[in-house]
């Protein structure tokens, strides 16, 4: 007997990536340099906290090389503590570089920020506090902050603005982000520009980036753009274009597998013989008189039956549609409800479009939820 | 499980733990298509689900489902026994007010790993009933989404979702984890929506720059 202990899963997820690129790079005063780099990153999380750690080692053409460290740490209030909608976040940054061993910075910030969340757009108001030093007495750092952003299937665009004071410097950016998925591709870009500036230097900047991924713990990286100072970090303002590989570490395995493959080959061309290792995809449709109905892509299979816990486990055929689906009307309770699909007399598997675990007799089971 | 949980449990498993082949007052017909030894053993298990105020449908249709695809009587039993135990703890943990589909969805999110607290809490949480956002904490934590971060984001949402809403939120964590985003990261972006925003010291970094 499976104790419910043991399927238990953990509280906290870590994730790690590993890049490793190649970019030319041309720092503003300085002659453009091809450079090779390595980038580690850890992110621990669990609910309400975050800690990222990465780190950036660059080794230049000239043989020199640059370090760069991060660690970062965002705490969550609960959604309990503010009304409906809003959230507080309270971050630390503390971070370091040095490069070629004569030039090295730190700063240590703290940063606050309320945030009005809905379900497809919200906003936030931050300040940021703290110290920043390059080889000197530390000088004292201050930002204000808004933000807004959107965010409508798979494209999030955000829009900020801020006014930052590092010792007697001081300049506003304002920009936007948008960041797009769409299959294996993710593309972010970002347009900004320095306005206002007393020491920070002016100017309109922009990147661009995509990132590929190549399997579940691979994927290709180019990026491009041109990036200004940060007084706070200490990066120095410049151009850029790289091409890299990340390496992640392996994803939570998942205990269940939602929506695997469409039917295989064999079964589209109706060659499985009753194979019945391949599934076929089920949507759950409203129908008239508040009954469901139960929808199956197969279109090469010659018979559908489904069994369920509302038909008493007792196969019932789907009838064929034009469109090549199979389909059944029935009055399904609101709850969660357990259903397989036998496709030509083959064994009982979970549908596709429902979430598949254990059934307990040595099978899969599929489970949607009906409201 | 806390130790209360413990304790008002424990005569229902009993009776479910002790309850074996003897006669049964009121044999569902459906159980005819069981074997004769298997039959009397789940009737048995279905009366000590009665007396105890348990759902008896959900055990009747496991057995059933065991049924259908040819299972040994054995593992019909045992697994109709664990189901009416997880029905027990989620009726301790939702309260003896739940209704039958709130306890099958309860025991769903108990064999997925959420803790009995967690369904308390969530009962305190939520007025409306609870059958969807189990359905969606069980279904998060099958995903792969840790216990604690999916009971986190269903219990933010329930106050005030409505379970389209909580459907929607289900998506779009299956989405984004689809997409490649670790469980516990797409369980949070998709609760605040935010994923941009979150870890506000350590976002401003573009993939590639020197």
């Amino acid at each position: 007997m499976t104790s419910l202990f043991v399927v238990r899963a953990l509280a906290a997820q870590t994730t790690g990536t590993v890049d490793l690129g190649i970019s030319t790079v041309r720092y503003d005063g300085f002659l453009p340099s091809a450079a090779g780099s390595l980038s580690p990153a850890l992110t621990w999380e669990r609910p309400g906290a975050v800690v990222t750690t990465r780190g950036t080692y660059l080794r230049f053409e000239s043989g020199r090389r640059s370090l760069q460290g991060l660690i970062a740490a965002s705490l969550f209030t609960p959604p309990s503590l503010l009304p409906h909608r809003w959230r507080g976040e309270l971050s630390l940054s503390v971070g370091g570089s040095d490069y070629a061993d004569f030039a090295s910075f730190w700063h240590a910030t703290g940063e606050a920020r309320l945030h009005y969340v809905g379900t497809d757009r919200g906003a936030w108001i931050g300040g940021t506090g703290g110290r920043t030093s390059y080889g000197s007495a530390p000088r004292p750092v201050a930002v204000a902050g808004v933000g807004l952003w959107a965010r409508r299937a798979q494209v999030t665009v955000t829009a900020s603005a801020t006014r930052s004071f590092v010792g007697d410097t001081a300049y506003s950016d304002v920009g936007a982000t948008i960041h797009a998925t769409r299959g294996r591709f993710a593309v972010d870009g970002s347009l900004a520009a320095r306005l206002s500036s007393r020491g920070g230097g002016h100017g309109v900047y922009g990147e661009a980036s995509t990132t590929y991924t190549l399997g579940e713990r691979t994927a290709l990286l180019v990026s491009s753009g041109r990036y200004p100072t940060d007084p706070v970090s200490g990066s120095v303002a410049g151009r850029y274009l790289s091409v890299g590989l990340r390496l992640r570490t392996p994803l939570p395995r998942p205990r269940a597998i939602r929506d695997p493959p469409l039917p295989s080959r064999s079964l589209v061309s109706g060659d499985g013989g009753g194979s019945a290792d391949v599934t076929a995809r089920l949507e759950v449709k409203p129908a008239p008189d508040g009954a469901v109905r139960l929808v199956v892509y197969a279109p090469a299979a010659a018979t559908v039956e489904l069994a369920a816990d509302f038909t008493d486990w007792q196969p019932v055929a789907l009838q064929p549609t034009r469109e090549g689906a199979w389909e059944s009307v029935q009055h399904i309770p609101g709850g969660v409800h357990r259903v397989n699909l036998r496709i030509d007399g083959g064994r009982w598997t979970a549908p596709a479009g429902t979430t598949r675990a254990s059934d307990e007799f040595g099978g899969e089971v599929g489970i949607v939820a009906v409201p | 499980m806390t130790p209360t949980h413990t304790r008002a449990a424990l005569p229902v498993l009993a009776a479910l733990l002790l309850a074996g082949p003897t006669a049964a007052q009121q044999t569902d017909a459906r159980l005819e298509r069981l074997d004769a030894a298997t039959r009397s053993t789940v009737a048995a298990l279905v009366d000590s689900a009665r007396s105890a105020l348990l759902p008896t449908e959900p055990l009747v249709q496991r057995a059933l489902e065991g049924a259908t695809k040819r299972a040994s009587g054995e593992a019909i039993v045992a697994a109709v026994r664990r189901l009416a135990v997880d029905l027990g703890h989620a009726r301790d943990a939702l309260g003896s007010t739940a209704s039958p589909a709130e306890l099958t969805a309860g025991a769903a999110a108990l064999r997925a790993g959420a803790s009995p607290t967690i369904l308390a809490e969530l009962r305190h949480a939520r007025r409306e009933p609870l059958t969807v956002p189990l359905a969606v904490l069980a279904d998060l934590v099958a995903s792969g989404v840790p216990v604690d971060s999916a009971a986190a984001a269903v219990l933010g949402l329930a106050a005030r979702a409505r379970d389209a809403d909580l459907v929607e939120f289900r998506r779009a964590v299956e989405r984004d984890i689809a997409l490649g985003a670790p469980p516990a990261a797409a369980t949070a972006a998709a609760a605040t929506a935010a994923d941009v925003f979150v870890n506000a010291g350590a976002r401003q970094q573009r993939p590639g720059r020197p």
